[in-house]
């Protein structure tokens, strides 16, 4: 029953482009990127309990790289290759010291981390282009894009769903609770934290990649900027992180609204957000997710898990 | 401004220099330990804390415009009103958020803090306007020797220390201070001896938006300031914070200063990399030092 319905939403969503509108898939292709950086985040945000602001970083390394080496003539491959690979060494190289901070700290630091990504964009325009950005080469794109990022979110819900039922999630979850006793009770601390970390990367990483391919011009601004570092933790948080469910519900939840404050409020449509952003933190500790009767309606479809 | 002191002697332009660090240092740390006293009282960590500025920034630029009514007599007045935003702001958005589990609360708090920052930020935007605002307020300078004295900055200097003095005495001296350090220094045991808990997290918000807002002038005299200045402002707060080290007053104003100086410095030789500089240390103190350089870690 659940397994049809799951494959049924998976059919719907891959005929999209078929449904004879050109906004369908663009909308969609944000809403899979913003589904894909929510989810990524969750697995340090949410399992192993490390509240990552600088989860762009991974994703703006990712763009970047992407978009040098592949306008230094590199096959499109190795370019998607080389962006993922520098946003998984990135993340093994500032696990160690990064790590050792904990709680508002680590949040402190990794939000020091992305304006420090954003600066160093900016100032070594001979390689990034600066503040005028980096432009790769055009071509028709949308429907590529879209079955791309369908295919890339739909695994990284698998591998969220793989981590949250296995032996590692259990120990991210350990972690989360309390380090010291998972210390005690044998869990390598370090090395989970450090393989989290690069698993959440990897990801935003080649999200990054597929978002330069496809908008085709990236400045500092907009993938290190404040917003898109702010944006996949505020969705994570307000569908509920630690959940696979969570995520997935807080994109759609923001891309809808984001959509429909758009088209019907000709100003304030940033405050109304912030204000969503902040009733979810007042009202509904613990997201969407966890009000009790969207919580025993996704239960039933198998899609919350008790860590 | 570096073209300007670019024509004094290098002697001289070191000095000036290390005056306008100081002074830049300064308004950072004023705005910064508001944000750290939050801090080490209720473990919250204030994503809305720059808007505070930039309102006191705005308000005193809305005056001044109105009523040409000296910056230094509007911050006067800044006091009560900023006090009453700041307890209202624990009020309405941090004190539900007490007694739910930390993690939990740690979320809940980034996500209020930054709502309300998002949100402030729009309506000061469609309030105001999006366009820089800057206040062409100025005193007659003077000169020592061969070196030109701000009368702004040094009337800005001077209130920065009387500030720092006052607080200091306030934190020593009285009993409501006295709750303050106690709690940032242990909050099962300041709760033991009969602190009300509540009421210093609603007095160190209060305090801290007034030390925001006051910075906010200082910086509307300095810079020109739009709605949007308030999140990056914030981060670099919370830099200066993580430099001096959690809820010391010493260390949090050491860190600004150094910042200060740091930036004007090599905003001097590469105006590129003054902001990056800030950024850069951040990173290498969490690497060397993750407890801050002056401080005790207590995370």
């Amino acid at each position: 029953m659940r397994t049809t319905l799951l494959l049924l939403l998976v059919a719907f969503l891959a005929s999209i482009p078929f449904l004879g509108s050109s906004y369908l898939p663009t909308f969609f292709i944000i809403l899979f990127m913003n589904l894909i950086l929510a989810s990524s985040y969750d697995i340090v945000g949410g399992y192993l309990g490390y509240v990552n602001l600088g989860h762009a970083v991974f994703f703006g390394l990712g763009a970047y790289t992407f978009g040098i080496t592949w306008n230094a003539q590199a096959p499109l491959g190795v370019a998607f290759v080389c962006a993922v690979a520098a946003a998984v060494i990135f993340a093994a190289l500032m696990a160690y010291p990064f790590f050792r901070l904990h709680g508002a700290y680590f949040s402190l630091g990794t939000f020091g981390l992305i304006r420090l990504f954003e600066l160093l964009a900016f100032n070594f325009g001979s390689l990034t282009g600066g503040s005028g950005g980096l432009s790769v080469p055009s071509s028709y794109r949308l429907l590529p894009t879209f079955y791309t990022t369908l295919i890339l979110a739909l695994l990284t819900l698998a591998i969220v769903y793989k981590i949250a039922k296995s032996r590692l999630g259990l120990a991210f979850v350990s972690i989360r609770e309390d380090e010291k006793v998972a210390r005690d009770f044998g869990v390598p601390v370090l090395r989970y934290q450090t393989l989290a970390l690069m698993l959440s990367a990897s990801i935003a990483g080649l999200m990054g990649a597929v978002y330069t391919w496809y908008i085709i011009y990236i400045n500092p601004e907009a993938v290190f900027g404040t917003e898109m570092a702010l944006l996949p933790v505020a969705m994570a948080m307000l569908g509920g992180t630690g959940a696979i469910a969570g995520p997935v519900i807080g994109a759609v939840f923001i891309s809808i609204v984001e959509e429909f404050l758009w088209t019907k409020l000709p100003y304030l449509h940033l405050a109304a957000y912030g204000l969503v952003i902040a009733g979810v933190g007042l009202f509904m500790p613990g997201g969407i997710v966890r009000v009790p009767f969207i919580e025993a309606r996704l239960r039933w479809l198998g899609l919350v898990e008790d860590l | 401004m570096a073209a300007r002191l670019g024509k004094e002697f290098m002697a001289t332009v070191s000095l000036q220099l290390i005056i306008g660090g100081i002074l830049q240092g300064g308004i950072y740390a004023l705005a910064a330990f508001g944000l750290s006293l939050i801090f080490g009282v209720s473990n919250i960590l204030n994503l809305a804390h720059g808007e505070f500025l930039m309102l006191g920034a705005m308000v005193s630029f809305l005056v001044y415009t109105g009523t040409e009514l000296s910056p230094f007599v509007t911050a006067l007045g800044l006091i009560p009103l900023f006090f009453a935003v700041g307890s209202l702001f624990e009020r309405g958005l941090i004190r539900p958020l007490s007694g739910r589990p930390d993690h939990m609360r740690l979320v809940a708090s980034i996500l209020v803090t930054l709502g309300a920052s998002i949100a402030i930020e729009d309506f000061a935007s469609f309030a105001f306007g999006p366009n820089e605002k800057a206040l062409a307020y100025t005193l007659p300078s003077f000169q020592v020797g061969p070196i030109i004295v701000s009368t702004i900055r040094l009337a800005g200097l001077a209130f920065i220390l009387v500030l720092t003095l006052a607080l200091h005495t306030f934190l020593k001296r009285t009993y409501q201070g006295r709750a303050i350090v106690a709690t940032t220094q242990s909050r099962r045991g300041a709760m033991l001896v009969g602190v009300n808990i509540q009421r210093v997290a609603n007095l160190s918000f209060g305090i801290g938006a007034i030390l925001a807002a006051l910075a906010g002038v200082f910086f509307v005299i300095m810079f020109p300031v739009t709605p949007y200045v308030g999140l990056p402002l914030t981060l670099k707060y919370l830099c200066i914070i993580v430099l001096g080290g959690l809820g010391s007053l010493f260390g949090t104003l050491l860190g600004g200063l150094v910042l200060g100086l740091v930036e004007i410095l090599v905003a001097y030789y590469s105006p590129h990399w003054s902001e990056t500089s800030a950024f850069i240390i951040l990173v290498l103190i969490l690497l060397i030092r993750p407890q801050g350089l002056f401080g005790r870690f207590s995370g």
